[in-house]
Protein backbone atom coordinates (compact mmCIF):
# COMPACT_ATOMS: atom_id res chain seq x y z
CA UNK A 1 0.00 0.00 0.00
CA UNK A 2 2.93 2.35 0.91
CA UNK A 3 4.23 1.64 -2.48
CA UNK A 4 1.41 2.03 -4.42
CA UNK A 5 0.78 5.22 -3.07
CA UNK A 6 4.14 6.71 -3.25
CA UNK A 7 4.02 6.00 -7.27
CA UNK A 8 0.79 7.28 -7.43
CA UNK A 9 1.94 10.37 -5.75
CA UNK A 10 5.54 10.15 -7.97
CA UNK A 11 3.20 9.92 -11.29
CA UNK A 12 1.08 12.63 -9.85
CA UNK A 13 3.92 15.07 -9.49
CA UNK A 14 5.62 14.49 -12.70
CA UNK A 15 2.31 15.59 -14.20
CA UNK A 16 2.11 18.10 -12.56
CA UNK A 17 5.48 19.77 -12.53
CA UNK A 18 5.37 21.72 -15.36
CA UNK A 19 2.41 23.41 -14.66
CA UNK A 20 2.86 26.62 -12.80
CA UNK A 21 0.65 28.26 -10.39
CA UNK A 22 -1.22 30.00 -12.87
CA UNK A 23 -1.87 27.75 -15.63
CA UNK A 24 -3.10 25.26 -12.46
CA UNK A 25 -5.50 28.31 -11.79
CA UNK A 26 -6.47 29.12 -15.23
CA UNK A 27 -6.80 26.19 -17.24
CA UNK A 28 -7.89 23.62 -14.42
CA UNK A 29 -10.03 26.30 -12.25
CA UNK A 30 -10.97 29.09 -13.77
CA UNK A 31 -11.75 27.26 -17.44
CA UNK A 32 -14.04 24.45 -16.08
CA UNK A 33 -15.54 27.07 -13.76
CA UNK A 34 -16.72 29.00 -16.73
CA UNK A 35 -17.75 26.26 -19.24
CA UNK A 36 -20.00 25.55 -16.03
CA UNK A 37 -20.85 29.09 -16.19
CA UNK A 38 -21.62 29.26 -20.01
CA UNK A 39 -23.66 25.80 -19.83
CA UNK A 40 -26.37 27.38 -17.49
CA UNK A 41 -26.91 30.22 -18.79
CA UNK A 42 -27.64 28.60 -22.00
CA UNK A 43 -29.88 26.23 -20.05
CA UNK A 44 -31.37 28.74 -18.27
CA UNK A 45 -32.14 30.76 -22.15
CA UNK A 46 -33.31 26.78 -23.74
CA UNK A 47 -35.91 26.00 -21.00
CA UNK A 48 -36.45 29.37 -19.90
CA UNK A 49 -35.98 28.73 -15.95
CA UNK A 50 -34.46 30.52 -13.45
CA UNK A 51 -34.24 27.18 -11.39
CA UNK A 52 -30.26 25.64 -12.26
CA UNK A 53 -30.21 23.23 -9.82
CA UNK A 54 -29.68 20.81 -12.58
CA UNK A 55 -27.91 21.87 -14.52
CA UNK A 56 -25.15 23.08 -11.84
CA UNK A 57 -25.09 20.31 -10.45
CA UNK A 58 -24.63 17.67 -14.29
CA UNK A 59 -22.06 20.73 -15.11
CA UNK A 60 -19.97 20.31 -11.73
CA UNK A 61 -19.39 16.75 -12.33
CA UNK A 62 -18.76 17.30 -16.31
CA UNK A 63 -15.60 19.09 -14.68
CA UNK A 64 -14.23 16.53 -13.98
CA UNK A 65 -13.70 16.31 -17.82
CA UNK A 66 -9.96 18.38 -17.77
CA UNK A 67 -8.24 15.81 -15.24
CA UNK A 68 -10.31 12.59 -15.78
CA UNK A 69 -10.31 12.51 -20.00
CA UNK A 70 -7.56 15.18 -20.76
CA UNK A 71 -4.86 14.41 -18.46
CA UNK A 72 -5.73 10.60 -17.70
CA UNK A 73 -6.35 10.21 -21.55
CA UNK A 74 -3.16 11.24 -22.28
CA UNK A 75 -1.00 9.78 -19.21
CA UNK A 76 0.55 6.61 -21.23
CA UNK A 77 1.18 8.60 -24.62
CA UNK A 78 2.95 11.15 -22.29
CA UNK A 79 4.94 8.00 -21.40
CA UNK A 80 5.75 7.25 -24.73
CA UNK A 81 6.87 10.73 -25.13
CA UNK A 82 9.10 11.21 -21.85
CA UNK A 83 10.50 7.57 -22.84
CA UNK A 84 9.62 5.41 -20.11
CA UNK A 85 6.86 3.52 -21.74
CA UNK A 86 9.96 0.46 -22.28
CA UNK A 87 10.10 0.66 -18.47
CA UNK A 88 6.71 -0.07 -17.38
CA UNK A 89 6.12 -2.60 -20.02
CA UNK A 90 9.11 -4.46 -19.12
CA UNK A 91 8.46 -4.50 -15.24
CA UNK A 92 7.37 -7.23 -13.47
CA UNK A 93 4.79 -5.19 -11.37
CA UNK A 94 1.18 -6.01 -12.16
CA UNK A 95 0.01 -3.70 -15.43
CA UNK A 96 -3.14 -3.41 -13.25
CA UNK A 97 -1.83 -1.75 -10.57
CA UNK A 98 0.48 0.76 -12.73
CA UNK A 99 -3.07 1.76 -13.94
CA UNK A 100 -4.60 2.14 -10.78
CA UNK A 101 -1.94 4.35 -10.04
CA UNK A 102 -2.25 6.67 -12.48
CA UNK A 103 -5.69 7.28 -11.98
CA UNK A 104 -5.55 7.75 -7.89
CA UNK A 105 -4.40 10.97 -7.28
CA UNK A 106 -6.31 12.73 -10.32
CA UNK A 107 -10.09 11.14 -8.65
CA UNK A 108 -8.89 12.81 -5.32
CA UNK A 109 -8.51 16.15 -7.72
CA UNK A 110 -11.55 15.61 -9.70
CA UNK A 111 -13.33 14.86 -6.38
CA UNK A 112 -12.23 18.29 -5.10
CA UNK A 113 -12.66 20.37 -8.36
CA UNK A 114 -15.93 18.90 -8.30
CA UNK A 115 -17.15 20.24 -5.18
CA UNK A 116 -15.44 23.22 -5.61
CA UNK A 117 -17.23 24.03 -8.71
CA UNK A 118 -20.39 22.65 -7.06
CA UNK A 119 -20.33 25.00 -4.64
CA UNK A 120 -18.95 27.85 -6.23
CA UNK A 121 -21.84 27.37 -8.85
CA UNK A 122 -24.45 26.99 -6.54
CA UNK A 123 -23.57 30.61 -4.84
CA UNK A 124 -23.58 32.38 -8.11
CA UNK A 125 -26.90 30.32 -9.29
CA UNK A 126 -28.65 30.64 -5.61
CA UNK A 127 -28.70 27.05 -5.14
CA UNK A 128 -30.71 25.87 -1.78
CA UNK A 129 -27.91 23.98 -0.26
CA UNK A 130 -30.06 23.06 2.67
CA UNK A 131 -31.93 20.23 1.02
CA UNK A 132 -28.46 18.80 0.44
CA UNK A 133 -27.43 15.52 2.37
CA UNK A 134 -23.73 15.94 2.18
CA UNK A 135 -22.74 12.65 3.15
CA UNK A 136 -24.81 11.35 0.44
CA UNK A 137 -23.71 13.83 -2.22
CA UNK A 138 -20.09 12.82 -1.42
CA UNK A 139 -20.83 9.29 -1.70
CA UNK A 140 -22.11 9.44 -5.16
CA UNK A 141 -18.90 11.66 -6.02
CA UNK A 142 -16.82 8.94 -4.61
CA UNK A 143 -18.42 6.80 -6.96
CA UNK A 144 -18.84 8.89 -10.03
CA UNK A 145 -15.36 10.33 -10.10
CA UNK A 146 -13.87 6.63 -9.84
CA UNK A 147 -16.16 5.71 -13.01
CA UNK A 148 -14.90 8.76 -14.61
CA UNK A 149 -11.19 7.97 -14.20
CA UNK A 150 -11.82 4.67 -15.19
CA UNK A 151 -12.60 5.38 -18.70
CA UNK A 152 -9.91 8.30 -18.85
CA UNK A 153 -7.32 5.38 -17.78
CA UNK A 154 -9.28 3.25 -20.19
CA UNK A 155 -8.59 6.07 -22.90
CA UNK A 156 -5.04 6.54 -22.23
CA UNK A 157 -4.15 2.92 -22.68
CA UNK A 158 -5.45 3.63 -26.37
CA UNK A 159 -3.04 5.96 -27.12
CA UNK A 160 -0.72 2.79 -26.49
CA UNK A 161 -2.07 2.01 -29.85
CA UNK A 162 -2.42 5.22 -31.87
CA UNK A 163 -1.08 8.74 -32.13
CA UNK A 164 -4.48 10.33 -32.73
CA UNK A 165 -5.38 11.15 -28.98
CA UNK A 166 -6.10 14.62 -28.93
CA UNK A 167 -8.81 13.96 -31.62
CA UNK A 168 -10.04 11.03 -29.52
CA UNK A 169 -9.98 12.71 -26.57
CA UNK A 170 -12.24 15.78 -27.62
CA UNK A 171 -14.87 13.57 -29.57
CA UNK A 172 -14.75 11.94 -25.72
CA UNK A 173 -15.19 15.09 -24.16
CA UNK A 174 -18.44 15.96 -26.46
CA UNK A 175 -19.47 12.27 -26.01
CA UNK A 176 -19.92 12.88 -22.27
CA UNK A 177 -21.26 16.32 -22.45
CA UNK A 178 -24.11 15.13 -24.49
CA UNK A 179 -24.68 11.45 -23.68
CA UNK A 180 -24.54 11.98 -19.77
CA UNK A 181 -27.93 13.85 -19.36
CA UNK A 182 -26.17 16.36 -17.82
CA UNK A 183 -27.62 19.06 -19.45
CA UNK A 184 -30.77 17.43 -21.04
CA UNK A 185 -32.90 14.37 -19.59
CA UNK A 186 -31.26 11.62 -21.34
CA UNK A 187 -34.91 10.58 -22.30
CA UNK A 188 -35.17 12.82 -24.89
CA UNK A 189 -32.25 11.04 -27.15
CA UNK A 190 -33.06 8.80 -29.54
CA UNK A 191 -32.79 5.23 -28.56
CA UNK A 192 -29.00 4.36 -30.15
CA UNK A 193 -28.03 7.54 -27.84
CA UNK A 194 -29.64 6.23 -24.49
CA UNK A 195 -27.83 3.17 -25.11
CA UNK A 196 -24.16 5.23 -25.42
CA UNK A 197 -25.28 6.77 -22.37
CA UNK A 198 -25.86 3.66 -20.24
CA UNK A 199 -22.31 2.46 -20.95
CA UNK A 200 -20.65 5.67 -19.99
CA UNK A 201 -19.72 6.85 -16.34
CA UNK A 202 -21.54 9.72 -14.77
CA UNK A 203 -24.68 9.28 -16.83
CA UNK A 204 -26.23 7.14 -12.97
CA UNK A 205 -24.41 9.49 -10.62
CA UNK A 206 -25.40 12.56 -12.81
CA UNK A 207 -29.10 11.13 -12.31
CA UNK A 208 -28.09 10.06 -8.62
CA UNK A 209 -27.24 13.55 -7.35
CA UNK A 210 -30.13 15.44 -9.37
CA UNK A 211 -31.77 12.81 -6.83
CA UNK A 212 -30.63 14.36 -3.46
CA UNK A 213 -32.46 18.36 -4.42
CA UNK A 214 -35.77 16.23 -5.34
CA UNK A 215 -36.60 13.31 -2.98
CA UNK A 216 -34.73 10.22 -3.71
CA UNK A 217 -35.64 6.30 -3.21
CA UNK A 218 -33.23 4.08 -1.42
CA UNK A 219 -33.53 1.51 -3.80
CA UNK A 220 -32.98 3.27 -6.92
CA UNK A 221 -30.20 5.21 -5.52
CA UNK A 222 -28.59 2.12 -4.38
CA UNK A 223 -29.35 0.40 -8.22
CA UNK A 224 -27.56 3.80 -9.76
CA UNK A 225 -24.75 3.60 -7.65
CA UNK A 226 -24.00 -0.34 -7.80
CA UNK A 227 -24.49 0.46 -11.91
CA UNK A 228 -21.73 3.16 -11.62
CA UNK A 229 -19.69 1.07 -9.96
CA UNK A 230 -19.34 -2.07 -12.60
CA UNK A 231 -19.50 0.73 -14.99
CA UNK A 232 -16.06 1.46 -13.13
CA UNK A 233 -14.59 -1.98 -13.29
CA UNK A 234 -15.72 -3.14 -16.65
CA UNK A 235 -13.08 0.11 -17.92
CA UNK A 236 -10.87 -0.60 -15.46
CA UNK A 237 -10.85 -4.57 -16.69
CA UNK A 238 -10.79 -3.05 -20.42
CA UNK A 239 -7.74 -0.67 -19.68
CA UNK A 240 -5.75 -3.70 -18.57
CA UNK A 241 -6.99 -5.94 -21.37
CA UNK A 242 -6.07 -2.88 -24.11
CA UNK A 243 -2.43 -3.03 -22.27
CA UNK A 244 -1.80 -6.46 -23.13
CA UNK A 245 -3.39 -6.20 -26.97
CA UNK A 246 -0.55 -3.37 -26.91
CA UNK A 247 1.84 -5.48 -25.86
CA UNK A 248 1.41 -8.19 -27.74
CA UNK A 249 1.21 -5.93 -30.83
CA UNK A 250 4.41 -4.23 -30.15
CA UNK A 251 5.88 -7.85 -28.97
CA UNK A 252 4.94 -8.46 -32.86
CA UNK A 253 5.73 -5.32 -34.86
CA UNK A 254 8.12 -3.86 -32.58
CA UNK A 255 5.52 -0.58 -32.46
CA UNK A 256 5.40 0.33 -28.94
CA UNK A 257 7.53 3.45 -29.22
CA UNK A 258 6.12 4.02 -32.50
CA UNK A 259 2.16 4.16 -31.73
CA UNK B 1 -2.10 41.21 -53.28
CA UNK B 2 -0.67 38.85 -54.62
CA UNK B 3 1.37 38.11 -51.36
CA UNK B 4 -1.81 38.13 -49.36
CA UNK B 5 -3.86 35.59 -51.77
CA UNK B 6 -0.99 33.16 -52.07
CA UNK B 7 -0.98 33.44 -48.32
CA UNK B 8 -4.25 32.50 -48.34
CA UNK B 9 -4.02 29.32 -50.50
CA UNK B 10 -0.91 27.92 -48.71
CA UNK B 11 -2.84 28.32 -44.97
CA UNK B 12 -5.88 26.71 -46.26
CA UNK B 13 -3.97 23.73 -47.09
CA UNK B 14 -1.75 23.88 -44.35
CA UNK B 15 -4.48 24.05 -41.66
CA UNK B 16 -6.68 21.17 -43.41
CA UNK B 17 -3.80 18.99 -43.40
CA UNK B 18 -3.90 18.89 -39.37
CA UNK B 19 -5.98 16.58 -37.71
CA UNK B 20 -7.01 19.17 -34.79
CA UNK B 21 -8.20 21.76 -37.58
CA UNK B 22 -10.16 18.89 -39.38
CA UNK B 23 -11.76 18.25 -35.83
CA UNK B 24 -12.52 21.75 -35.13
CA UNK B 25 -14.17 22.41 -38.34
CA UNK B 26 -16.31 18.66 -38.75
CA UNK B 27 -16.53 17.25 -35.58
CA UNK B 28 -17.18 20.31 -33.56
CA UNK B 29 -20.08 21.76 -35.54
CA UNK B 30 -21.73 18.36 -35.45
CA UNK B 31 -21.55 17.59 -31.79
CA UNK B 32 -22.46 21.22 -31.26
CA UNK B 33 -25.63 21.36 -33.42
CA UNK B 34 -26.89 18.12 -31.91
CA UNK B 35 -25.91 19.44 -28.40
CA UNK B 36 -28.15 22.65 -29.09
CA UNK B 37 -30.50 20.90 -30.68
CA UNK B 38 -31.23 19.07 -27.70
CA UNK B 39 -31.00 22.05 -25.49
CA UNK B 40 -33.05 23.93 -27.41
CA UNK B 41 -35.64 20.86 -28.20
CA UNK B 42 -38.15 21.87 -25.81
CA UNK B 43 -37.67 25.65 -25.73
CA UNK B 44 -40.63 27.98 -26.70
CA UNK B 45 -38.21 29.61 -29.22
CA UNK B 46 -40.13 29.88 -32.18
CA UNK B 47 -37.36 29.48 -34.85
CA UNK B 48 -34.82 27.69 -32.19
CA UNK B 49 -33.14 25.96 -35.44
CA UNK B 50 -31.39 29.59 -36.09
CA UNK B 51 -29.88 29.68 -32.58
CA UNK B 52 -28.99 26.08 -33.18
CA UNK B 53 -27.52 26.37 -36.85
CA UNK B 54 -25.82 29.76 -36.29
CA UNK B 55 -25.31 29.32 -32.40
CA UNK B 56 -23.03 25.68 -33.00
CA UNK B 57 -21.45 27.14 -36.15
CA UNK B 58 -20.14 30.55 -34.78
CA UNK B 59 -19.05 28.52 -31.70
CA UNK B 60 -16.95 26.19 -34.55
CA UNK B 61 -15.67 28.81 -36.64
CA UNK B 62 -14.00 30.19 -33.17
CA UNK B 63 -12.89 27.14 -31.85
CA UNK B 64 -11.12 26.81 -35.43
CA UNK B 65 -9.70 30.54 -34.73
CA UNK B 66 -8.60 30.23 -31.37
CA UNK B 67 -6.75 26.96 -32.27
CA UNK B 68 -5.50 28.24 -35.94
CA UNK B 69 -5.25 31.89 -36.40
CA UNK B 70 -4.41 32.78 -32.93
CA UNK B 71 -1.56 30.21 -32.44
CA UNK B 72 -0.22 30.40 -35.72
CA UNK B 73 2.42 32.46 -34.39
CA UNK B 74 3.60 30.09 -32.13
CA UNK B 75 3.32 27.51 -34.58
CA UNK B 76 5.48 29.44 -37.06
CA UNK B 77 7.69 29.97 -33.84
CA UNK B 78 8.76 26.08 -33.16
CA UNK B 79 9.31 25.14 -36.63
CA UNK B 80 11.50 27.94 -37.14
CA UNK B 81 10.15 29.52 -39.61
CA UNK B 82 8.78 32.91 -37.93
CA UNK B 83 12.28 34.94 -38.37
CA UNK B 84 12.28 33.87 -42.56
CA UNK B 85 8.62 35.18 -42.79
CA UNK B 86 9.66 38.45 -40.44
CA UNK B 87 12.89 38.86 -42.06
CA UNK B 88 11.44 38.33 -45.61
CA UNK B 89 10.89 41.97 -48.33
CA UNK B 90 7.05 41.47 -47.84
CA UNK B 91 5.73 42.99 -44.78
CA UNK B 92 5.01 40.28 -41.72
CA UNK B 93 1.65 42.36 -42.04
CA UNK B 94 0.71 40.80 -44.92
CA UNK B 95 0.92 37.19 -44.41
CA UNK B 96 -0.16 37.02 -40.89
CA UNK B 97 -3.51 38.80 -42.00
CA UNK B 98 -3.53 36.69 -45.31
CA UNK B 99 -3.17 33.16 -43.13
CA UNK B 100 -5.99 34.64 -41.03
CA UNK B 101 -7.94 35.21 -43.92
CA UNK B 102 -6.99 31.95 -44.97
CA UNK B 103 -8.28 30.61 -41.59
CA UNK B 104 -11.77 32.40 -41.44
CA UNK B 105 -12.77 31.27 -45.08
CA UNK B 106 -12.03 27.69 -44.31
CA UNK B 107 -13.63 27.90 -40.66
CA UNK B 108 -16.62 29.34 -42.02
CA UNK B 109 -17.78 26.39 -43.42
CA UNK B 110 -18.68 25.01 -40.20
CA UNK B 111 -21.77 27.19 -40.42
CA UNK B 112 -22.63 25.03 -43.81
CA UNK B 113 -21.98 21.84 -41.54
CA UNK B 114 -24.05 22.75 -38.82
CA UNK B 115 -26.51 23.54 -41.21
CA UNK B 116 -26.70 20.04 -42.89
CA UNK B 117 -26.36 18.44 -39.60
CA UNK B 118 -29.33 20.12 -38.35
CA UNK B 119 -31.29 19.31 -41.76
CA UNK B 120 -30.30 15.72 -41.41
CA UNK B 121 -31.44 15.31 -37.58
CA UNK B 122 -34.74 17.68 -37.65
CA UNK B 123 -35.51 17.26 -41.37
CA UNK B 124 -36.67 20.75 -41.28
CA UNK B 125 -36.01 23.62 -42.99
CA UNK B 126 -34.57 27.11 -41.20
CA UNK B 127 -36.36 29.78 -42.09
CA UNK B 128 -34.52 33.20 -42.67
CA UNK B 129 -36.55 35.95 -43.03
CA UNK B 130 -33.81 38.48 -45.04
CA UNK B 131 -31.70 36.32 -46.67
CA UNK B 132 -29.70 39.09 -48.45
CA UNK B 133 -28.81 40.86 -45.24
CA UNK B 134 -27.72 37.47 -44.01
CA UNK B 135 -25.28 37.36 -46.82
CA UNK B 136 -24.27 40.81 -45.49
CA UNK B 137 -24.09 39.94 -42.06
CA UNK B 138 -22.07 36.75 -42.68
CA UNK B 139 -19.33 38.61 -44.22
CA UNK B 140 -19.18 41.34 -42.00
CA UNK B 141 -18.71 38.65 -39.36
CA UNK B 142 -16.19 37.26 -41.43
CA UNK B 143 -14.35 40.66 -41.19
CA UNK B 144 -14.62 41.00 -37.55
CA UNK B 145 -13.64 37.17 -36.16
CA UNK B 146 -10.51 37.80 -38.53
CA UNK B 147 -9.69 41.25 -36.93
CA UNK B 148 -10.20 39.68 -33.63
CA UNK B 149 -8.03 36.88 -34.47
CA UNK B 150 -5.23 39.29 -36.04
CA UNK B 151 -5.57 41.21 -32.49
CA UNK B 152 -5.16 38.56 -30.31
CA UNK B 153 -2.87 36.38 -32.83
CA UNK B 154 -0.08 39.85 -31.99
CA UNK B 155 -1.24 40.21 -28.43
CA UNK B 156 0.44 36.24 -28.39
CA UNK B 157 3.17 37.40 -29.94
CA UNK B 158 4.65 38.50 -26.86
CA UNK B 159 4.18 35.77 -25.06
CA UNK B 160 5.18 31.67 -25.45
CA UNK B 161 2.09 30.76 -23.12
CA UNK B 162 0.04 30.69 -26.60
CA UNK B 163 -1.62 27.32 -26.29
CA UNK B 164 -2.62 28.42 -22.48
CA UNK B 165 -4.42 31.50 -23.70
CA UNK B 166 -6.00 29.84 -26.89
CA UNK B 167 -7.26 27.51 -24.68
CA UNK B 168 -8.78 30.13 -22.52
CA UNK B 169 -10.43 32.25 -24.75
CA UNK B 170 -12.96 30.03 -26.13
CA UNK B 171 -15.32 29.59 -23.39
CA UNK B 172 -15.60 33.30 -22.45
CA UNK B 173 -15.99 35.41 -26.03
CA UNK B 174 -18.85 32.26 -26.63
CA UNK B 175 -20.05 33.91 -23.29
CA UNK B 176 -19.59 37.06 -23.87
CA UNK B 177 -20.71 37.47 -27.44
CA UNK B 178 -23.94 35.45 -26.89
CA UNK B 179 -23.32 32.89 -29.82
CA UNK B 180 -26.28 30.83 -28.27
CA UNK B 181 -28.65 32.96 -26.47
CA UNK B 182 -29.11 36.97 -26.63
CA UNK B 183 -26.47 38.90 -24.40
CA UNK B 184 -29.56 40.07 -22.57
CA UNK B 185 -29.73 37.49 -20.62
CA UNK B 186 -26.20 38.25 -18.61
CA UNK B 187 -25.47 40.17 -15.83
CA UNK B 188 -25.44 44.19 -16.67
CA UNK B 189 -21.21 44.37 -16.06
CA UNK B 190 -20.90 41.24 -18.05
CA UNK B 191 -22.92 43.30 -21.35
CA UNK B 192 -20.90 46.22 -21.26
CA UNK B 193 -17.76 44.26 -21.92
CA UNK B 194 -19.73 42.35 -24.88
CA UNK B 195 -20.75 45.28 -26.40
CA UNK B 196 -16.88 46.22 -26.78
CA UNK B 197 -16.40 43.22 -28.95
CA UNK B 198 -17.00 43.38 -32.32
CA UNK B 199 -18.27 40.09 -32.22
CA UNK B 200 -21.50 40.69 -30.32
CA UNK B 201 -22.86 43.40 -32.55
CA UNK B 202 -22.20 41.03 -35.97
CA UNK B 203 -23.96 38.51 -33.75
CA UNK B 204 -26.68 40.37 -33.16
CA UNK B 205 -27.18 41.69 -36.78
CA UNK B 206 -26.93 37.88 -37.95
CA UNK B 207 -30.25 37.11 -35.87
CA UNK B 208 -31.75 40.03 -36.87
CA UNK B 209 -31.30 38.58 -40.33
CA UNK B 210 -32.91 35.31 -39.59
CA UNK B 211 -35.66 37.03 -38.10
CA UNK B 212 -36.12 39.09 -40.72
CA UNK B 213 -35.45 42.77 -41.15
CA UNK B 214 -38.49 44.69 -40.28
CA UNK B 215 -36.76 47.89 -39.72
CA UNK B 216 -33.71 48.57 -42.41
CA UNK B 217 -32.73 51.60 -40.61
CA UNK B 218 -32.80 49.62 -37.34
CA UNK B 219 -30.21 46.88 -39.46
CA UNK B 220 -28.25 49.81 -41.11
CA UNK B 221 -28.12 51.61 -37.23
CA UNK B 222 -26.55 48.28 -35.68
CA UNK B 223 -24.34 47.39 -39.04
CA UNK B 224 -22.61 51.02 -38.54
CA UNK B 225 -22.24 50.10 -35.03
CA UNK B 226 -20.30 46.90 -36.13
CA UNK B 227 -18.14 48.42 -38.41
CA UNK B 228 -16.80 50.96 -36.11
CA UNK B 229 -16.22 48.41 -33.95
CA UNK B 230 -14.18 46.73 -36.40
CA UNK B 231 -12.45 49.53 -37.69
CA UNK B 232 -11.42 50.61 -34.04
CA UNK B 233 -9.86 46.76 -33.68
CA UNK B 234 -8.01 47.04 -36.84
CA UNK B 235 -6.73 49.99 -35.71
CA UNK B 236 -6.07 48.79 -31.90
CA UNK B 237 -4.12 46.32 -33.47
CA UNK B 238 -2.11 48.55 -36.12
CA UNK B 239 -0.77 50.15 -33.18
CA UNK B 240 -0.29 47.25 -31.36
CA UNK B 241 1.95 45.65 -34.46
CA UNK B 242 4.19 48.94 -34.76
CA UNK B 243 4.58 48.71 -30.82
CA UNK B 244 5.86 44.88 -30.79
CA UNK B 245 7.47 45.48 -34.55
CA UNK B 246 9.54 48.01 -32.51
CA UNK B 247 9.80 45.88 -29.31
CA UNK B 248 11.43 42.81 -30.98
CA UNK B 249 13.86 45.07 -33.12
CA UNK B 250 15.41 46.56 -30.35
CA UNK B 251 15.20 43.75 -27.86
CA UNK B 252 15.72 41.03 -30.77
CA UNK B 253 13.16 39.06 -28.63
CA UNK B 254 11.07 37.25 -31.40
CA UNK B 255 11.78 34.00 -30.86
CA UNK B 256 12.96 34.41 -27.12
CA UNK B 257 9.79 36.30 -25.66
Amino acid sequence: MKSFLKMSYLDFKGHLGPFQVEEFITLDTMYPFLSLVFYCLLASFAFQTNDLTKWVIGNSYLLCTNVCIFSLGSSFYGERCYGRIRSIICSPISKLQIILQKGFFPCLVCMLTTTLGFLAGGLLFRLPFHKINFGMYFLILLFAMMGACSLGLFLGTIGLLTDQMHLILNTMSFIILIFTGSNFPVTQLPICGRIISQILPLTRSIEAAKMIFTGYDGNRLFELLVGEFIVGIVYLLLARVMVYYAEQKAIKKGTLELF
Amino acid sequence: MNVILQTIRLQIRNSWVRPMFRFCLIVNPIMNTFFLYMMFLNSKETNFLAYVVFGSGLMALWGCICFSSIGDINRERYMGTLPLIYASPTSFGYIIFGKIVGNTILSMSAIVISYFTARIITRDRIQIGSPGYLVISLILAMISFSAIALCIAYLLMISRKTTLYMNLLEIPIIMLCGFSYPIEILPQWAQVIAKLIPITWVIKLIRMSISGVISVREYCKMFFISTISIVVCILFTWWLYIIIDRQIRVKATLEVS
